[in-house]
């Protein structure tokens, strides 16, 4: 009694919470250091977003717990509209595997409103190993095993998790070799220490343009229009992605409105321009709801291979 | 010369109207920037990142350079009148630069910080010009197993740092290290003291501690005298360095412009080292090392130049390989991407109009700041003149905005609190904060390093010996210890300080 009460009070005065927001400036939180490419597309992504709804949309850096302490603060804040997030691959499929005493749930304590980034990450081994493809890699990881090395940005990351399953595809041993963030990693992959890297498509394309590093294959299920000579690996079906959520009672016209001038402002040539040059091709999933799906399935995929690769943070 | 006739074609570029103008703003907006405790270069380049977007890309790098370098100078000023970092780079600055403000010689300590910078900063830019790619190459050199023996030897030399007693040096350095532990371990990603606390997890921000035992301290032990607290300003002597001033300051500032110029090369703190570096180098070569940490001009003459040099350094590896060194290069890095231009090696040949401009614009940018800055020296000084009941509370309230900003998280306020208090504490026992500083930066550093040279070695430690550049930085170690274990050697440097704690 009391419940249908409530709903019917909820129902009531809902629509008109929707009808007048947004009420004052958004906070679009971004839960990592300002600088990287989350933080960058959310600035991008704040220009055409103000002017649809006519309230400022201020960036809000929180970083800390690989993301959770930005995410955390969303899901327990009010679900009016005017808190949001930028939930990553790290947030949001990554990390409640891999941290115990994990603060929320990925998906129900979240409104998916719509995925902004895609970028694939793209496998570059050192010019000096003798292998043009990934079956000349495999074939040189086998005879040699244990001897090669490969980087990622931190334990737990795509590029570690990516390495895991490529070893265990192919039946190869490597040794993964952690650094604090991807700079320092790549860094140590052009000087040659480390011999290959599972590195997002963005950062490490200037560097196989000049020829510095040596790219075999993309992570993705299918070709990358950026570097549509680059194969595919049997058995990888990886993107690094981010994207606007709101905390789960969100009203839904709010995530409807949301969701379209989000998906509008991502489709301008400009804003399209601008996230292409970080990597991104425009998302295929198109609605709250695809995006809630494809949250879930992700979130799967990576509990697997966390679980896989033996990998904690705790 | 090729390189001449670039930088030609760099002016021709960066002096047009348009391009001063964002140079002034950035280096404006940078020195104010650097004299507010706290807030630094990173939150306001974010801030601003929106508005480059409709710039031309050489003018949103010159103006975002601009407040980088910029807020290396407005550091020094917060550093050397109230004892509070600016800026992270500035914390050495505070050692004897604010012993120069409290002795009346707030405006020469000012003085020879900015043109000392000015220095390095013209220097450093013509580094750049001549030198980028083949130093590009130099940073590549560094692995983790360099890395980690240049921090050994950077560790040793530490203790030269401390006056006082050795062991008090000593406890202070393994403090540090200790307090650098906190949060993730990069390996196996177990957290470390964190008591379940999820803002510890990725451990203890460099500038909070450092505001908290600079800052904090200094403002609590002035509360502590009642009757006699400081007034520096009814001494103030003169504005301008004497001639004795600059005759000892400029080898301090050529050395510091050198060593700043090596280790603002190498990605990872290189210019934050350098200052602590600097410092060390002027200690250790004085004939009176007694008068550091009491106001020495070289005290602040070395590691100013250092930092600004290394600031201007760290450019060659974003340039060049596309490779951040710090915060501030990755949000210009993701600047430069909105703009569709991947910061990479090839970017000289590609885009020479956007390399050799943002190098001239540098050096306009230095000359700018010191037109800047040196009028505002009197202004500064008068800022002393302002009674505590004022001064203190606002310094309190801009150190908490600027600590408060950092990640937009109320709990670093609160850590900076607790590390003013256990700052205080050190104070009374004697203990200076300075090696416990470099130990919480070079720890973690350190760690990480070693811990990664093994894992590439498989676990053979001869790696640090048998990789010439990292032998050469055990070996310059070992003797360093020698020379410190050494009776008589150790019993000169008793005398030295045998002054100072009378």
């Amino acid at each position: 009694m009391r419940r249908s009460f409530l709903a019917a009070l909820a129902a009531a005065v809902l629509p008109a919470a929707a009808a007048d927001w947004p009420a004052r400036p958004i906070h679009l939180v971004v839960p990592y250091a300002p600088g990287g490419p989350v933080d960058v597309s959310a600035r991008v992504l704040a220009v055409p977003l103000q002017t649809a709804l006519g309230q400022p949309v201020v960036v809000d850096n929180k970083p800390g717990a690989g993301g959770n302490i930005g995410a955390d603060a969303v899901a327990k804040s009010a679900a009016d509209g005017h808190t949001l997030v930028m939930g990553a691959i790290a947030t949001h499929a990554i990390n409640p595997s891999l941290y115990r005493n994990f603060p929320y749930d990925p998906v129900r304590d979240f409104r998916h409103v719509a995925l902004v980034v895609q970028v694939p990450n793209v496998l570059v081994a050192n010019n000096d190993v003798p292998a043009r493809s990934v079956a000349e890699l495999v074939a040189f990881l086998k005879a040699n095993p244990g001897k090669a090395a490969f980087a990622s940005g931190s334990t737990g990351s795509t590029g570690h998790l990516a390495g895991e399953l490529f070893k265990q595809l192919t039946g190869t041993d490597m040794v993964h070799v952690p650094y604090k963030g991807s700079a320092p990693a790549v860094l140590d992959l052009l000087a040659g220490r480390v011999q290959i890297m599972f590195d997002n498509l963005a950062s490490a394309l200037p560097n196989i343009r000049a020829g510095k590093v040596r790219a075999l294959a993309v992570t993705t299920a299918t070709r990358s229009s950026f570097v549509p000579e680059l194969p595919t690996i049997e058995g990888f079906d990886l993107t690094t992605w981010w994207g606007v959520m709101a905390p789960a009672k969100t009203p839904e016209a709010v995530v409807e409105r949301l969701a379209r001038e989000i998906r509008a402002a991502i489709e301008q040539p400009d804003v399209k321009e601008k996230l292409r040059a970080m990597g991104s091709e425009t998302p295929g999933v198109r609605s709250p709801a695809a995006f809630t799906a494809f949250v879930e399935k992700e979130l799967k995929t990576y509990s697997a291979l966390v679980k896989r690769s033996g990998a904690t943070a705790d | 010369m090729e390189v001449f006739a670039n930088l030609w074609m760099g002016f021709g570029v960066a002096i047009s109207l348009q391009n001063l103008f964002y140079a002034f703003i950035g280096v404006l907006l940078g020195t104010l920037i650097g004299v507010l405790p706290g807030i630094g270069p990173v939150a306001t380049i974010a801030m601003l990142l929106p508005i480059t977007f409709n710039l031309n890309p050489l003018s949103a790098l010159i103006m975002l350079a601009g407040i980088y370098y910029g807020a290396q100078y407005g550091g020094s000023t917060t550093a050397i009148l109230v004892n509070i970092p600016g800026e992270s780079s500035s914390v050495v600055t505070c050692l004897d630069g604010y012993q120069m403000a409290r002795q009346g010689r707030a405006g020469p300590a000012l003085a020879v910080a900015a043109l000392g910078s000015f220095f390095a900063g013209c220097v450093a830019t013509l580094i750049i010009a001549v030198a980028a790619p083949p130093l590009a190459e130099v940073a590549l050199k560094f692995g983790p197993s360099e890395y980690f023996s240049l921090m050994v030897f950077g560790l040793i030399a530490a203790t030269v740092l401390a006056h006082g007693s050795l062991i008090k040096a000593i406890a202070m350095v393994v403090w540090g290290l200790l307090f650098g532990i906190i949060g993730t371990d990069v390996n196996s990603g177990v957290l470390r003291f964190t008591f379940d606390i999820p803002e510890l997890s990725d451990g203890i921000g460099f500038v909070i501690v450092a505001m908290g035992m600079f800052g904090a301290t200094e403002i609590i032990m002035n509360l502590e005298q009642k009757e006699k607290r400081e007034i520096f300003t009814s001494k103030v002597t003169n504005l301008w360095p004497t001639k004795d001033d600059f005759r000892s300051a400029w080898p301090a500032v050529l050395r510091g412009t050198a060593l700043g110029s090596c280790l603002g090369i190498l990605p990872g703190g290189g210019a934050l080292l350098s200052s602590f570096g600097a410092y060390t180098v002027e200690k250790k070569l004085s004939s009176h090392p007694e008068r550091f940490g009491k106001g020495a001009i070289e005290g602040v003459a070395g590691p100013e130049s250092a930092n600004n040099a290394g600031a201007q350094t760290s450019f060659i590896p974003m340039l060049t390989l596309g490779i951040p060194g710090n915060a501030v290069m990755a949000l210009m890095i993701g600047a430069l991407m909105i703009q569709g231009i991947a910061p990479g090696p090839q970017v000289m040949n590609e885009k020479p109009q956007l390399f050799w401009g943002l190098i001239a614009s540098m050096w306009i940018g230095n000359l700018m700041l010191v037109v800047l800055n040196l009028p505002l020296i009197g202004m500064w000084v008068k800022l002393l003149t302002v009674p505590y009941r004022y001064l203190f509370p606002s310094i309190l309230v801009f150190m908490a905005i600027g600590v408060y900003s950092l990640s937009n998280n109320p709990f670093d306020v609160l850590i900076m609190a607790i590390f003013g208090v256990l700052g205080y504490i050190c104070s009374k026992l004697e203990c200076e904060p300075a090696p416990m500083i470099l130990g919480f930066i070079l720890g973690p550093l350190m760690e990480e390093n070693l811990r990664r040279a093994m894992l590439l070695s498989r676990g053979d430690p001869t790696v640090f010996f048998t990789k010439p550049i990292s032998a050469a930085f055990m070996v310059a170690s070992l003797i360093l210890l020698v020379v410190v274990a050494l009776p008589a050697i150790r019993k000169k440097r008793e005398e030295a300080f045998a002054e100072e704690t009378k």
